[in-house]
């Protein structure tokens, strides 16, 4: 880039303008006295004078790009370059007589100015300065660099030039620095939040209690003194009953049929009633018994021949579920008159 | 302070002006809508409150601040207002009254204000932190670590300091801004991002530069929370120098102590 020095780079201008005119301009120890001479004549003509205006504008667009891109070597304290910057811009301004030329030379002051700030923040610190290198240095001793024997290769090594940072080297700096800070602690819950999982002590507690079961059948009687009925023998043994009743009652009377309420209810006892209607199912699902509407829409019970089953064949086959309330039962007692019933109760075991 | 003025002048001179004023003109549109009731209108307020409904809304708010601290961002009145206040906010000065001292008494926590203009708070430990390294081995964010070399350069080098020097001094402690830390991460938005959201840092851009660079101060938390009297003390250790030998700093750091009341 083109360094602002005064009067230095002028020469290549003054070839493309007016250069009578302007000679005069560039000397700037003659520059207040020469200013003075001009008379009206030249100052209109300087006005009007198109390429001078360009002129003026360019030469405060370089100023301006200059300082821009030499900003760094501007800002160092070693030179004066930014007064000299200004002083040309000094100069420039004589020749400024229309809007935008001012406008530049208001822009360039901007950043003058800017710099001028940054300059001047650069002389803080009249104690001892501050360097921020040195402080690494000790940053990283402090974070117990392990730093190896450095051989030419280390330091070649882009990254892991001078040793290696342990990994809770930012850890150890936190917390020597925290006492710097008063942060406020983050709030956590103590206890955390809950797991949607599904929680583990519910397969402990069954494989205590296989483990219990299991031991509980090696503890068999060695001698069987009175056969115990299990629940499913005596289901089937109920069953039978009962297909053994209805038997009788259909051989008893074939032709009649026999209302379904009429043989599951027993009056005096809704459980019974209701364990009739269990074992009964038994027999319809056993195609022992069948269920089915009667003219009146009533359900009737029927005793069913092993014959009759393979003729009738799989498409009859109907599910339905039985529900009954107490209050139901005793309008079904009352509707039918039902006083005793047609299933005797089982004989009573010692229970 | 008077890094403040010197911040907004630098942005009205220049257009980097219209990031801040769009924030500024939200926070005018939401304060538009709630104004500080006076005294005497509190007053009113509360006599038609029952004792148990305010101290309700104060446990509210109470917890309200807890769960935001967490991520440290400022909590901002005009939010407050809208989710937690609602209703009660004609007594919303009693209210914030009640909620610091709960804070104070039961936590050991300030309640902040930042910010006069947009109304922002921040909660900052009220204890005194123990010498040295803590007793306590809570684990501690390297977060924290790499925000304190940064506030320790840029309060060295006189409160305010140009991009380039930060990432510099960072990149010799093997921490690279263009690259991904294995702590880190993303270095970059963790430094110009999440520090400055968290009021630490302010990143500023620089007029008139090309390319464009931008420089760091303290943010407004650090200036609550931040002994710089501590950090001096710790640097000395670090370069075995007392640390009046900064004399700047060190008047700074003691007179700043003197007259900001959260430094204590």
């Amino acid at each position: 880039m083109k360094r602002a020095r005064s009067g230095g780079d002028e020469d290549a201008p003054r070839q493309n303008g007016s250069a009578g005119r302007r000679t005069e301009d560039q000397h700037p120890g003659d520059a207040e006295g020469e200013g003075s001479d001009f008379g009206p004549a030249d100052l209109q003509n300087n006005e009007n004078d198109p390429s001078l205006r360009r002129e003026i504008r360019s030469k405060y667009r370089e100023l301006i790009s200059s300082v821009q891109q030499n900003r760094e070597d501007m800002l160092s304290p070693s030179n004066n370059k930014l007064t000299e910057v200004l002083e040309e811009a000094n100069q420039l301004f004589k020749d400024v007589r229309q809007a935008r030329e001012a406008a530049l030379d208001a822009q360039l002051l901007v950043m003058a100015t800017d710099l001028g700030k940054e300059k001047a923040g650069q002389l803080f610190s009249e104690g001892t300065a501050f360097d921020p290198a040195a402080f690494t240095e000790h940053l990283l001793s402090f974070m117990g660099i392990n730093r190896l024997e450095e051989g030419d290769e280390e330091q070649q090594n882009g990254s892991t030039f001078g040793g290696y940072l342990p990994q809770d080297a930012w850890h150890r700096l936190s917390r020597r620095a925290e006492c710097c800070f008063r942060t406020a602690p983050s709030f956590h819950y103590m206890m955390g939040s809950f797991h949607a999982e599904p929680p583990p002590p519910k397969q402990r507690i069954e494989r205590q209690r296989k483990a219990l079961t299991t031991e509980a059948k090696r503890t068999v009687p060695t001698q069987l003194k009175k056969m115990e009925t299990s629940h499913q023998e005596a289901t089937e043994k109920e069953v039978e009953r009962i297909l053994g009743c209805l038997k009788r009652y259909y051989e008893d009377d074939p032709a009649s049929p026999i209302s379904y309420f009429e043989f599951v209810i027993d009056p005096k006892s809704f459980a019974r009633t209701v364990e009739n209607i269990f074992h009964t199912s038994f027999l319809i699902r056993d195609d022992l018994a069948r269920l089915y509407l009667n003219d009146e829409k009533l359900p009737c019970i029927a005793h069913v021949e092993e014959g009759e089953v393979e003729a009738e064949g799989s498409g009859r086959r109907k599910q339905c579920i039985m529900s009954l309330c107490e209050e139901t039962w005793k309008e079904i007692i009352d509707a039918f008159d039902i006083q005793e019933s047609m299933i005797p109760p089982p004989e009573v075991d010692d229970e | 302070m008077t890094q403040r003025n010197r911040l907004s002048h630098t942005q009205s001179a220049s257009q980097s002006r219209r990031q801040p004023s769009t924030s500024a003109a939200q926070e005018e549109d939401d304060d538009t809508i709630f104004t500080q009731p006076s005294s005497t209108q509190v007053q009113k307020g509360l006599e038609k409150l029952t004792a148990a409904e305010v101290e309700r809304k104060v446990a509210e708010v109470v917890q309200y601040f807890l769960v935001k601290d967490q991520k440290k961002v400022p909590v901002r009145r005009a939010e407050l207002v809208k989710n937690v206040v609602k209703e009660y906010r004609n007594v919303y000065p009693e209210i914030i009254k009640r909620t610091a001292r709960t804070l104070d008494q039961v936590f050991g926590l300030k309640l902040v204000e930042i910010d006069s203009k947009n109304h922002m708070y921040i909660l900052v430990n009220n204890l005194e932190p123990a010498d040295g390294a803590s007793p306590i081995n809570s684990p501690t964010s390297p977060k924290m670590g790499l925000l304190f070399v940064i506030l320790s350069v840029v309060f060295m080098k006189g409160g305010v300091v140009r991009e380039n020097l930060i990432w510099n001094t960072l990149k010799k402690l093997r921490v690279d801004p263009g690259e991904k830390h294995e702590e880190f991460g993303d270095v970059k938005r963790l430094v110009t991002d999440e520090f400055v959201r968290q009021r630490y840092l302010e990143y500023a851009r620089i007029p008139h530069t090309e390319p464009i660079e931008h420089e760091f101060r303290w943010g407004q938390r650090a200036d609550a929370e931040v002994s710089k009297a501590k950090i001096l003390e710790f640097l000395g250790q670090l370069f075995e120098q007392e640390p009046q030998s900064w004399s700047q700093q060190y008047k700074e750091a003691h007179s700043s102590q003197a007259s900001s009341s959260s430094q204590r």
